[in-house]
């Protein structure tokens, strides 16, 4: 049982979040910093507790606050949301020995996962597909070049803590291996605080493809259909859609049982995501898994006419698996994902919203915490809609969500919705031919530099 | 430099039909005056509506004071309907206001989540009440954060003039604790 959910967060998910708790006749806190204070999660919640200054490290990462704001308002459960402290295994510690339920998997799950080399190994152990690479840290220079030898140039490297694309630098060749090596380290010792990294073959014309795994506390797992993901600037997703246009049924299946196995391994509880990549000969590698909900999880609803969140929550209470075993994919969805930023330059545009038109109609679904007269400060993310359009087939989908993003307006901040429109009036993303680094040449193509292998 | 420039209109109960007299281009420009001035204080009252304009660094450099019944920060707050979000930006919308206009109050506000008290234990008198003088570093209260007594010193020497939350009440961050006058 759960009857007041404090929502860790803030922006489209803190309100996707009051939505799904609302419905299920849940009250809700809202936390905010000062520079929320009229942000619409604030002003939708039940309550609401300012919990610091607009610094994030200060406010929305503020455990002791949170805490305190649970206790106060006699809130049994803590969403995380997505970032913020979401994949905090200590954060999700803390809640389960405080007696509040933590709405993700357990803490265990979170840290092993979290640990990119470690859930590599487990997943071995699963018999996931992983990509060839490092078993282990990677001691030393002369080990990642010995390593690279046996896999293969180019390779890949990453921080072991990572995330985000922190920390992880290509190789083509030995020389190159030694060029990035120590900046890797570097990289990663200032994000994460830990420089231990790890290697892989590095593929690079490979699909970003993930699947949707959801466990509840009784030990059953279900796995859903992909989110294709490859749309992405500096590892960022800009565009998802489900269907992939390059799976078939076969592929399909293989993977959501491959990511099946993956969660009932570990005993994963709670929504989950199984990120894999695929080669053009249709191999697939299990990447990382991501221990929340997912921005991008819209577009599985869509296809599925199910609800995660409400799903998610009502696990964390307890309930046993509320979703069917035979559920059944049905037409296509996409999401765009509009950000407060300058479409050439990709600056960050924070400011007023002096005027807002969202779009509506059949297959239209916009999740956003934005209002006409709100302030997006400066201090956060600059994702401010998603955007989501499902039809029966992707043809019909591409088109209502160009006809919805035409029908956008904005007024007061920039956005991406200029580049949302390029590239899905692009002759190769209409085919459905592209891959990770599609966005990349697509956007030096747009400035008339040199294309890019 | 301090410069004042103040109307005090005699206080009528407040009400909602006073308040939208005041629109935001209104206090836009207002801002703007004050910035044009360059005045250190500005205050204006007129029914159901106050507004104070300042720019004393350790207080917000301009704030709405809503003069409706003061809201509990922890109250419901679907006010949606109530009030124009855009209207309220960077208010101070719950903070209580008297009838009087306070001059040249210096708050204490709470620099955490968590439960105020008054006084070290239940059985002792509070550490401080209104009209006392206080000096700096004294203790003013005690905000109870997971389980650990934080001792809120006063950073200035005045006397208190206002205590705005109950004993045993839950406090936010940055929510006004005391308003002191200050000394000088």
């Amino acid at each position: 049982m759960i009857s007041k959910i404090l929502i860790a967060n803030r922006g489209e998910i803190a309100l996707r979040i009051i939505r799904a708790a609302r419905e299920l006749g849940i009250k809700t806190v809202a936390v905010h910093s000062e520079a929320d204070k009229n942000s619409l999660h604030v002003l939708l919640a039940h309550e609401r507790v300012c919990i610091g200054p607009a610094k994030a490290s200060d406010s929305y990462l503020n455990i002791p606050n949170l805490l305190s704001a649970a206790e106060q308002t006699k809130a049994d459960a803590i969403h995380p949301g997505y970032g913020f402290l979401a994949e905090n295994a200590r954060f999700a510690e803390i809640c389960e020995t405080s007696g509040i339920t933590f709405i993700g998997p357990a803490a265990s799950s979170i840290r092993l996962l979290g640990d990119k080399n470690r859930a590599r190994q487990e997943m071995i152990k699963a018999k996931v597909p992983v990509i060839p690479g490092s078993d282990k840290v990677l001691d030393d220079l002369s080990e990642a070049k010995k390593i690279a030898q046996k896999i293969e140039y180019p390779v890949i490297i990453k921080a072991s803590a990572g995330g985000g694309g922190k920390g992880m630098r290509i190789a083509n060749s030995a020389a190159q291996l030694e060029e990035q090596f120590p900046i890797a380290m570097n990289e990663a010792k200032a994000a994460f605080g830990d420089p231990s990294l790890y290697m892989e073959k590095y593929l690079p014309k490979a699909r970003h493809i993930e699947i949707q795994v959801v466990g509840d506390k009784k030990g059953k797992v279900i796995a859903l259909g992909e989110r294709e993901c490859s749309i992405q600037r500096k590892y960022q997703k800009i565009i998802e859609e489900t269907p992939s246009p390059f799976v078939d049924e076969r592929l399909r299946k293989r993977m959501m049982e491959a990511a099946e196995d993956a969660a009932k391994h570990i005993g994963y509880q709670s929504l989950g995501t199984f990120e894999f990549l695929v080669d053009d000969k249709k191999h697939f590698y299990f990447m990382e898994a991501n221990t929340r909900v997912q921005v991008e999880h819209p577009i599985t609803e869509a296809v599925y006419n199910i609800d995660l969140l409400k799903t998610q929550i009502r696990i964390a209470a307890g309930d046993r698996m509320p979703l069917a075993d035979d559920l059944e994919m049905r037409g296509h969805a996409i999401e765009c994902r509009i950000n407060a930023e300058d479409p050439a330059t990709f600056a960050p545009s924070p400011g007023k919203i002096d005027f807002l038109v969202f779009p509506g109609g059949e297959g239209i679904r916009v999740d956003s915490a934005l209002y006409c007269g709100g302030e997006i400060p400066p201090h956060y993310d600059s994702l401010v809609a998603k955007i989501i359009a499902l039809a029966p087939k992707r043809q019909i989908a591409i088109k209502k969500m160009i006809t919805a993003l035409e029908m956008t307006t904005i007024v007061g901040i920039k956005t991406n919705l200029p580049l949302h429109l390029s590239i899905l009036a692009n002759a190769e993303f209409i085919k459905g031919d592209f891959d990770t680094r599609f966005l990349e040449r697509f956007l030096s193509r747009k400035n008339g530099e040199p294309s890019v292998p | 430099m301090k410069t004042k420039s103040k109307t005090a209109v005699r206080p009528e109960p407040a009400s909602r039909a006073g308040r939208s007299k005041v629109n935001f281009e209104e206090v836009t420009k207002l801002i703007g005056l004050v910035d044009e001035k360059k005045l250190t204080h500005f205050e204006l009252e007129t029914e159901g509506f106050k507004i104070i304009i300042g720019r004393n660094p350790a207080a917000p450099v301009s704030y709405l004071v809503n003069s409706a019944p003061a809201e509990h920060a922890y109250a419901p707050a679907a006010r949606l309907s109530q009030e124009t979000p855009s209207f309220a930006s960077d208010g101070e919308d719950e903070e209580p206001s008297g009838p009087e206009a306070k001059g040249e109050l210096h708050y204490i506000t709470s620099p955490m989540v968590g439960t105020f008290y008054r006084a070290p234990d239940p059985s002792s008198l509070p550490f401080v009440d209104v009209g006392e003088p206080v000096k700096k570093k004294q203790t003013l209260c005690i905000v109870e954060a997971m389980k650990l007594m934080n001792e809120i010193e006063c950073d200035v020497e005045g006397t208190v003039k206002e205590i705005y939350v109950e004993n045993g009440k839950p406090v936010e961050y940055g929510q006004r604790l005391f308003g002191i006058q200050v000394l000088g």
